[in-house]
């Protein structure tokens, strides 16, 4: 016999993203999901953006990993809370496991949840977890020629930041390519040229940051 | 690259609905999958004769409707459908102001089941 079935196969998780969402919405929360390739620069844009925000902002952290507990231990001793998911082999966090955690954050007293995902170029983007805006770092050094390779992460992102500029005259990379393609890919995408070694594009980043939290 | 966790969600799916329907063997699966859904086809179906073992759909069979990406241009008003994954301008004008129509599916239609 035939059944007929027509149901989205990532419908579970979009089920539980809307019940994070709904979570969100009840305790005033503005959630970013932060995505790039491994080493790009996500926990150090943190540690950057949450002293930035620190005093005007109450913000708190979901860290994802493969494995280890090193990410939360640095925001961690920043005074934020944090929570530290490790996926054990899973290359993206989904709805469950944020919906998992929720109930160990303080929502209520929390402006801005940082969710930073597993570092990965691809899947990530593939996952709703109930975010307000997805936003993801490409640093420099991993060269011009990303936006064309991994597009879904570009397409979904609102914001793009581009990461280690301090480190351009030691490269050949192209950031006016890279502006082009990510914005022929997504022509509503916010770029930023940032360094979270010397602190470069921080203010302008958190700025913008903090009106979009506040509206 | 997460063919495997999707495996787990069509395996789910399809033995939920095989039970809701009363019936306790599922004989095949069709799918559709966009071409832009980041999900390679051949990963999908090696993921899924892997976890299909042991369960009520040991035996199924899965094929899988690949649905090419289209869109509508803003700018010429064209509609279009492309062989490429991704769409970076329209393919009639050049113009970057388009809407994808149908690429990035991710659904299962039907199955058989007895």
């Amino acid at each position: 016999m035939k059944v007929k079935v027509v149901t989205r196969i990532l419908e579970a998780n979009d089920r539980i993203a809307a019940e994070n969402r709904r979570l969100f919405d009840e305790a005033g929360v503005y959630v970013i999901n932060l995505m790039s390739g491994p080493g790009a620069g996500k926990t150090s844009l943190l540690e950057r953006t949450i002293k930035e925000l620190s005093g005007k902002i109450k913000t708190a952290v979901i860290e994802g990993d493969i494995a280890g507990a090193a990410d939360a231990e640095r925001i961690g001793s920043l005074g934020v809370p944090v929570i530290q998911i490790n996926t054990g082999g899973a290359c993206h966090l989904d709805a469950n496991m944020i919906n998992e955690v929720l109930e160990s954050l303080p929502l209520k007293e929390t402006d801005l949840l940082f969710v930073e995902n597993v570092g990965n170029l691809v899947c990530p983007a593939e996952f709703n977890i109930g975010e307000d805006m997805k936003a993801m770092i490409l640093s420099i050094t991993e060269g011009d020629d990303k936006p064309l390779k991994y597009p879904l992460m570009f397409q979904e992102s609102s914001a793009l930041l581009l990461n280690k500029i301090d480190l351009l005259p030691y490269t050949n990379v192209s950031v006016k390519k890279i502006r082009k393609d990510a914005m022929s890919l997504n022509p509503a995408l916010r770029i930023f040229e940032v360094s979270c070694k010397t602190g470069k594009g921080i203010a302008e980043w958190a700025d913008w940051l903090t009106k979009k939290v506040k509206s | 690259m997460h063919e495997a966790s999707i495996a787990l969600s069509v395996l789910e799916i399809a033995v939920d609905n095989c039970r809701k329907a009363g019936y306790n063997r599922i004989e095949s699966i069709r799918l559709k999958i966009g071409r832009a859904s980041g999900i390679m086809p051949d990963a999908l179906l090696f993921a899924f004769n892997a976890v299909k073992a042991d369960t009520i759909a040991e035996g199924a069979s899965v094929t899988i409707d690949e649905i090419p990406v289209s869109g509508l241009c803003g700018s010429c008003g064209k509609e279009f459908v492309t062989e490429e994954k991704y769409v970076l301008c329209c393919p009639e004008c050049s113009s970057a102001s388009f809407n994808i129509k149908t690429g990035r599916e991710l659904e299962i239609i039907d199955m058989e089941v007895f």
